[in-house]
C-alpha cells in the first residue's frame, strides 16, 4: 500500500500557451480516498492521467510510495485504472476480462483463479463469469471493469468518472458500493468526478480544481463550511450558495450589509474581522447557503437584525424540503431551502431570517473569503 | 567458387559475375532493405545484386551485369536461400519476416502501388490467408517508451489470438492481422459469418479493447484504426493506406478520439479534399460570424450534439448540463449563425461548417 505525492507538477501541451495543469502540489496519504472535482476542462482528468502514466508530466515529480515514477510505464506503476470510457474486451468472457492483466504478468493459474473469484464474490458477479460483455447491463459492465482493477491488488486505484454512464439510481447505488469496497480493501484511491455530490459523499478529502489550478484541498466538511474563495463556495453545495453584491456600512456601532432588498446586521465577531481588514464602506459579496435562510417563526423572532422580505417567484416542493426562488433581493433569484410542510406558495410574500453566523464575505476583486484568508 | 565453375556461371547467365562484400548501411543506401537475407535481390545501375549470405554487419553479394528473366531471378534466389540453410521460423525469424513484409508494404505505399500482391518470395505469405481483420496501431511520435517487438507480440497473442501477425511498418506504427473468426467468437454466434452493421460494431469494440490494452500497458497516446476483413495477399498495401488516412482524418477532425473506423469518416474524407479557397468561401458565405466556432463551449456543444445523433437529452447528459441549459445554448447558436441545428437541413449545414472549420484551424 502506498501514498501518492505530486510535487509542483505541470502539464503543458505543445503549441499551447497555457498549462492544462499548473503547479499541482499534493500529498495523498496511504489508504486515503481522495476526490478531484471541478467543472469540465479544469484539469482533473489530465492530472489523473499523469498519475496513471497515460500522459507525460511536463514539469515536476510524481511519487508512488517512495518511488519517482515519472518515466515508469503504466503497467509498472502498480496502479489499477477504472475510466469512464473503459472498454471491456469484447471477445473475452467476464472471467477472461478480469484475468487478462494477471495472465500478461505471468501469474500462476491457481493464483489468477483465486483473485478473480474473490473479486467476483466481492462485486456479486460470480454468476456472470461465463458471459461476454455484450450480454451484460451497464451496471454489470461497470462492476467487471472494477473487478479487472481489483484483481491487480494495486497500491493505488485511479477512477475517472466511472459512474457517469449509469442512470441516476444505479449511480447512487454504485457510489455506495465503491465507497464500501475501497474502505474494505484499505487501498489509496484517487477518484475524479464533476459531480460535487459524489465528491462530498465519497471523499475523505476533496481537491477542487479550476483552470488547471488547485483551489482548495480539504475535507468535505471543511470545504462546505469554510470555502476559501467564491468559486469553491459556489461549486460545493446543492442548491448552490447565494451571492449578493452590496456595501458594508457602519451604523450605530454595528456593521450592516446593504443590497437591494437586503439590510442585515453582521455578528460582532465577523464585524471585527471586517473592520480590521478595512472593508467597512467597501463593496463586497455576501454568501449565504439556502439552508441558512429560515422561515420558522421561532428563528425569525430570535433574529430581528437579519430579517428579509421577499416574494416567492417559484417554489419546488421535493416532499421533505422545498426550494423557494425569491425575487426582490439583489440581481438574481435568491434560493431558500425550507421544510416541505411549510405551506408556502408561489406569488406569496414571505418574511425570512438569515443565520448570520453562517454567512461568508468575499472580496469583490480577489474573490477570496475574507474570514478564511489572512 | 572455383574459377571454372565461375566461368560456367558467367556463361550461363550471359554476363559478368562479381563477388563483393558490402556493409548493411551500403546495402540500405543503394536501396536494399534494413535486414538483408540470402536470396534478397536489388536492381542497380550496374545490373543485379543477389545476397549470398550475411554475417553481422557484412553482406556478401553477387553482382551480375546480365539481363535476367523473372524465372532466372527466382531460380537464383531459391538456390541462394537453400544454400544458406535457413531454418523454419522461430520467434526471431518470424520478427524478421514480419519486418520484411512491413518494409515491402512501406516501399509500395510510397511508390503508390496500392494494388500490388504480396510476392511469392515473401516467406511470411504462407501465414496470410483470406479473412484477416487489419488493425493499424500508431503511437504518437515522441513517445519514448516504444515496446520491444517481442513484448508487444506476446501481449497481442495473449490478447487476441496465437495466430495473429504483428507487422512493424514505420517507427511507432504496426499492422496487426487477426483471423476473422474473432468476430464470431466475440458475438458467440452460431454462424461463422458476422457482417454488415453488426460486424462493424464488433470491429469497433475490438479496436477499443485493443486501444485500452495498449494504453494501459505502455501508456502514452496511441491510435487504433480497424478495417473490415481482407485478403492481405491481395490488398494489404491498399488497406494500410486506407487505415493511415483514417487515422489522419480522425486526428484532424476529431481531436481526442483515438479509435478510428474508415466507415465513419466518409464526409471528412470528402471535405478534406476540397481546395482551401473553396472551403473558406463556403464558410464565409454561410455564417456571418467567422469566430462562431472559436468559442470552446459552442464547439463542445455542437460536437456532443452531433455525436449523440442530435438527441437533446443524451447530449445534455454527455455534457453534464441541464437540458434547459443545452436548449439555451442551441438557441444562442441559432441567433448568432442563423441556423437551427434542431432542423435537419440546418444540422447538415452546421455539421459541414464545423468540419470545415476544424480543417482550416488545423492548418
Amino acid at each position: 500500500m502506498a501514498g501518492v505525492r505530486l510535487e509542483h507538477v505541470f502539464k503543458k501541451y505543445p503549441g499551447s500557451d497555457k498549462a492544462s495543469v499548473s503547479d499541482f502540489h499534493l500529498d495523498i496519504q496511504d489508504k486515503e480516498f481522495l476526490v478531484l472535482v471541478g467543472p469540465s476542462g479544469c484539469g482533473k482528468s489530465t492530472t489523473l492521467r499523469m498519475i496513471a502514466g497515460l500522459e507525460e508530466i511536463s514539469e515536476g515529480k510524481l511519487y508512488i510510495g517512495d518511488r519517482v515514477v515519472n518515466d515508469v510505464a503504466p503497467k509498472d506503476r502498480d496502479i489499477a485504472m477504472v475510466f469512464q470510457s473503459y472498454a471491456l474486451y469484447p471477445h473475452m468472457n467476464v472471467y477472461q476480462n478480469m484475468a487478462f492483466g494477471l495472465k500478461l504478468r505471468k501469474f500462476r493459474k491457481d493464483e489468477i483463479d483465486r483473485r478473480v473469484r474473490e473479486a467476483a464474490r466481492t462485486l456479486e458477479i460470480e454468476h456472470l463469469l461465463d458471459r461476454k460483455p455484450k450480454a451484460l447491463s451497464g451496471g454489470q459492465r461497470q462492476r467487471v471493469a472494477l473487478g479487472r482493477a481489483i484483481v491487480r491488488e494495486p497500491q493505488v486505484f485511479l477512477m475517472d468518472e466511472p459512474l457517469s454512464n449509469l442512470d441516476a439510481k444505479l449511480r447512487t447505488q454504485m457510489r455506495a458500493n465503491i465507497s464500501k469496497l475501497m474502505k474494505r480493501l484499505e487501498t489509496t484511491c484517487i477518484y475524479v468526478t464533476h459531480d460535487q455530490i459524489e465528491a462530498m459523499t465519497m471523499g475523505d478529502r476533496i481537491v477542487v480544481m479550476k483552470d488547471g489550478f488547485i483551489q482548495q484541498s480539504a475535507s468535505p466538511d471543511e470545504l462546505y463550511n469554510h470555502p476559501i474563495n467564491l468559486f469553491v463556495a459556489g461549486f460545493i453545495g446543492a442548491p448552490a450558495m447565494n451571492f449578493l453584491t452590496g456595501q458594508l456600512v457602519e451604523e450605530g456601532g454595528a456593521v450592516r450589509f446593504r443590497a437591494t432588498g437586503f439590510n442585515v446586521q453582521l455578528p460582532e465577531g465577523k464585524a471585527a474581522v471586517l473592520r480590521s481588514k478595512g472593508y467597512i464602506g467597501r463593496e463586497v459579496i455576501l454568501g449565504v447557503r439556502p439552508e441558512d435562510i429560515h422561515d420558522e417563526p421561532v428563528f425569525i423572532e430570535a433574529s430581528p437584525n437579519s430579517i428579509i422580505n421577499a416574494n416567492i417567484e417559484v417554489s419546488e416542493n421535493l416532499g421533505h424540503e422545498m426550494y423557494l426562488y425569491l425575487n426582490g433581493l439583489g440581481k438574481d433569484n435568491v434560493i431558500a431551502r425550507v421544510d416541505g410542510r411549510s405551506g408556502l406558495q408561489e406569488g406569496q410574500n414571505v418574511k425570512l431570517a438569515i443565520d448570520m453566523n453562517k454567512i461568508h464575505v468575499f472580496d469583490k476583486d480577489s474573490e477570496l473569503n475574507v474570514f478564511e484568508n489572512n | 567458387m572455383q574459377n571454372s565453375k565461375w566461368q560456367q556461371l558467367e556463361q550461363l547467365l550471359g554476363g559478368k559475375v562479381t563477388a563483393r562484400t558490402l556493409t548493411v548501411s551500403e546495402w540500405e543506401r543503394d536501396g536494399g532493405g534494413k535486414y538483408p537475407e540470402a536470396g534478397d535481390l536489388l536492381k542497380t545501375e550496374a545490373g543485379m545484386r543477389f545476397v549470398a549470405r550475411t554475417s553481422g554487419s557484412e553482406v556478401h553479394v553477387y553482382e551480375i551485369t546480365a539481363e535476367l528473366t523473372a524465372l532466372e531471378q527466382e531460380l537464383l534466389r531459391l538456390v541462394l536461400q537453400q544454400k544458406s540453410g535457413r531454418t523454419p521460423a522461430g520467434p526471431m525469424e518470424l520478427e524478421r519476416q514480419a519486418r520484411k513484409l512491413g518494409e515491402w508494404i512501406g516501399q509500395n505505399a510510397v511508390a503508390g502501388e496500392w494494388r500490388v500482391e504480396v510476392p511469392d518470395w515473401m516467406e511470411i505469405k504462407s501465414r496470410l490467408f483470406d479473412g484477416m481483420i487489419p488493425f493499424l496501431l500508431l503511437r504518437e511520435q515522441g513517445e519514448n517508451r516504444e515496446p520491444p517487438y517481442a513484448e508487444l507480440d506476446k501481449a497481442l497473442r495473449s490478447f487476441i489470438a496465437d495466430d495473429m501477425l504483428l507487422v512493424p511498418l514505420r517507427e511507432h506504427e504496426w499492422l496487426i492481422l487477426v483471423p476473422d473468426r474473432l468476430l464470431a467468437e466475440t458475438e458467440a454466434a452460431e454462424d461463422d459469418v458476422i457482417s454488415g452493421d453488426a460486424g462493424k460494431a464488433v470491429l469497433a469494440s475490438l479496436a477499443s479493447g485493443l486501444h485500452q490494452m495498449v494504453a494501459e500497458e505502455w501508456g502514452g497516446e496511441c491510435h487504433v484504426a480497424v478495417g473490415e476483413p481482407i485478403d492481405p495477399t491481395e490488398s494489404v498495401v491498399y488497406t494500410v493506406g486506407v487505415l493511415r488516412e483514417t487515422v489522419n482524418l480522425g486526428r484532424k477532425f476529431h481531436v481526442g478520439m483515438q479509435v478510428h473506423m474508415p466507415w465513419l469518416v466518409h464526409l471528412e474524407r470528402l471535405l478534406s479534399g476540397i481546395p482551401e479557397a473553396a472551403r473558406n468561401r463556403f464558410v464565409e458565405e454561410m455564417i456571418g460570424r467567422p469566430d462562431l466556432f472559436s468559442d470552446p463551449e459552442t464547439l463542445q456543444t455542437l460536437d456532443a450534439f452531433f455525436a449523440m445523433d442530435c438527441n437533446v437529452s443524451e447530449t445534455a447528459k454527455k455534457l453534464f448540463i441541464h437540458r434547459n441549459t443545452l436548449l439555451y445554448r442551441l438557441d444562442k447558436i441559432k441567433q448568432e449563425a442563423g441556423l437551427d441545428v434542431r432542423s435537419f437541413n440546418d444540422a447538415v449545414l452546421v455539421r459541414i461548417l464545423l468540419l470545415l472549420y476544424k480543417v482550416t484551424k488545423r492548418k
